[in-house]
């Protein structure tokens, strides 16, 4: 396995390879800051609820470098601690007591691999999209060795677009994706 | 009318997370979905609960919703009909 | 390939694979319709476990039952891997739950959680068997379950995805799912086990493919199904197929996106097996479940001892689909 391409967003701070990207705002709003600068032409970004605005943008600007643009990935394998609990909350607030309308748009993002699913939409990636719930990012590297492993068969990706993505609160998440290439 | 149409603009914009969007950016006779603003089956499911929020409007079928989401003016009209908050 | 070396199933039709294949056998469901439950605003139709159960101690149960066969304790090994496959796990908390049940069990190394919508159940197995293949572990104990709350239940509704009475899949009269609560479990293994009383089987091919249309509405082409289907069937024709565990979760959409897919596969003259009817939509346990059952089901389609190929086949929201094949 070889991490061809890296990007690490936190709430005040966007690292590309190692490079730092500069932004004028931190949090929720950085990310809608970087939407606009890398993106800016999908309105579907302001359905998604945080999670997957994190996972796209980071994906987003991943798969923009040249690096990436050479080999793209076929598969998209994604993990973190707290599944979708900041859009768990949310929904939970539609369907309290005395204020019951459960929203359908809030409930769909109740599950963590939503957030594969916004990023194989927006790439056409047609491969494998998978999410994990670990205790510690590290153990993600074990899973990602063993899908890459045996590449005699034919489902098995060569090249994965992978990592951790958290949001536990709205301004509070940590993305680390990578492209990684199985030779 | 007039007003319940504005309103329902806003409301839409709202509930859809239509992100710098006015409700004078909406057509009142163009189609919801399709080509016009372009809403999807999770759109309609919203809608359907905006309207049982805002108007107290339960519709059981969504099905029903097609002929009622067709523009801004028919689910207008029908609120105008139907509501009973 | 990694060997099936247990199983087990807990539903509201019984404890035990053995007794929840005689129920549908029998031709009993679990579903039944509730007025009292999760302060539902109407009434719905699902498989409830009539004392609501508690996430650990039913995903413990599961696994000591899945183990009464194995001669030598397997899962207090650091050779041993527990892997969770479940979507809102003990009240909206995946990990916790994950660790307390390899924890209850001596299991020295840290588990995996699948959250891959509804079909968990089935990505946890192909987990499972590409660790074992990679040598990474010896032996795999897959969970799968799920139990219902308000959370789950309102969501369904305000989706309008919920038949108001016992789903039909693939069927044209079909109104949509039902909720249902289990947990089941498969243990993996890279060698097989001697002179088991269950039938067992063997893990042979897995594939997960997204749709990359839609993260609610299923394909309408069946793109994801489709290549799954086809990936599991690597150097294999459609007539070596003996059974079909479809997802049927009676949706109008779901269903149709199945039959497109399994047509383009060829597989439209195979038969297929659904198990909602009498389980409901069990969400994270649908795949570990439905897989032991189908097993099950081509088990009885064995003459002279000649293995059977079955495939099992789940979507999800997310644009997610999987499929296994197992040999019988």
């Amino acid at each position: 396995m070889k991490v061809v391409s890296e990007i690490e967003i936190r709430p005040t701070s966007v690292v590309l390879n190692g490079q730092p990207i500069a932004v004028e705002t931190t949090g929720e709003k950085m990310l809608v800051e970087l939407y606009r600068r890398y993106a800016g032409d999908y309105p579907k970004f302001f359905k998604m609820d945080t999670l997957s605005r994190l996972g796209f943008i980071a994906a987003e600007i991943l798969l923009k470098e040249p690096r990436a643009k050479s080999q793209e990935p076929t598969a998209i394998i994604l993990a973190n601690r707290s599944a979708s609990i900041k859009n768990d909350t949310d929904y939970l607030a539609t369907i309290s007591d005395g204020n019951y309308y459960p929203s359908p748009a809030l409930f769909v993002y109740t599950l963590p691999n939503i957030v594969t699913g916004e990023i194989a939409i927006r790439h056409h990636i047609q491969g494998e999209t998978s999410f994990y719930i670990l205790d510690a990012p590290e153990q993600l590297e074990q899973i990602l060795l063993s899908t890459m492993s045996n590449n005699l068969k034919p489902s098995n990706p060569q090249t994965i677009l992978a990592g951790w993505c958290e949001c536990t609160e709205p301004n509070n998440f940590y993305a680390k994706l990578q492209i990684i290439w199985n030779n | 009318m007039e007003q319940l149409i504005e309103q329902l603009k806003s409301q839409i914009i709202d509930a859809l997370n239509f992100e710098d969007m006015t409700p004078a950016d909406i057509d009142t006779d163009a189609p919801l979905f399709g080509e016009g603003l372009g809403l999807d089956s999770i759109d309609a499911l919203e809608l359907i609960m905006l309207m049982d929020r805002e108007y107290g409007i339960k519709l059981a079928d969504p099905k029903a919703g097609k002929a009622i989401f067709q523009s801004v003016r028919t689910m207008a009209e029908y609120i105008q009909a139907n509501r009973t908050k | 390939m990694v060997y099936c070396v247990g199983h087990s199933i807990i539903s509201p039709l019984g404890d035990g694979s053995q007794a929840n294949y005689e129920a549908v056998q029998a031709g009993r469901s679990g579903l039944k319709i509730h007025t009292d439950r999760f302060d539902s605003v109407e009434p719905f139709c699902a498989s409830l476990f009539d004392t609501p159960q508690a996430f650990v101690p039913l995903c413990i149960r599961s696994v000591e039952e899945a183990i009464t066969n194995n001669q030598s304790p397997i899962t207090n090994s650091k050779d041993t891997i527990f892997i969770l496959s479940t979507t809102k796990g003990d009240n909206l908390d995946l990990i916790t739950p994950a660790k307390m049940i390899a924890h209850h069990f001596g299991n020295p190394n840290p588990p995996i959680v699948v959250s891959n919508a509804c079909t968990s159940g089935v990505c946890a197995q192909i987990t499972a068997m590409r660790l074992l293949e990679a040598g990474m572990y010896q032996h795999a104990v897959v969970v799968g379950c799920d139990i219902q709350t308000k959370f789950i239940v309102s969501g369904f509704q305000a989706f309008k995805a919920l038949s108001p009475e016992p789903c039909l899949p693939f069927s044209p009269d079909r109104k949509g799912l039902n909720l249902g609560e289990a947990a089941a479990t498969i243990v993996y293994s890279q060698l097989p086990m001697a002179n088991s009383q269950q039938p067992l089987w063997t893990l042979e091919a897995g594939s997960i493919h997204n749709d990359a249309n839609h993260i609610s509405a299923p394909s309408r082409t069946g793109e994801g199904a489709y290549r799954c289907l086809m990936d599991v069937m690597e150097g294999l024709s459609p007539a070596d197929i003996d059974l079909v565990g479809v997802h049927g979760t009676a949706t109008l959409y779901n269903d149709d996106m199945e039959r497109i897919a399994l047509e383009r596969a060829g597989l439209q003259d195979t038969p297929i097996s659904a198990l909602k009817p009498f389980f409901g939509h069990t969400m994270g346990a649908a795949g570990v479940l439905e897989t032991i059952l189908c097993a099950m089901q081509a088990n009885e389609k064995m003459v002279n001892n000649k293995m059977v190929n079955c495939i099992k086949m789940l979507s999800g929201f997310g644009g997610v689909n999987a499929a296994i094949r197992i040999r019988v």
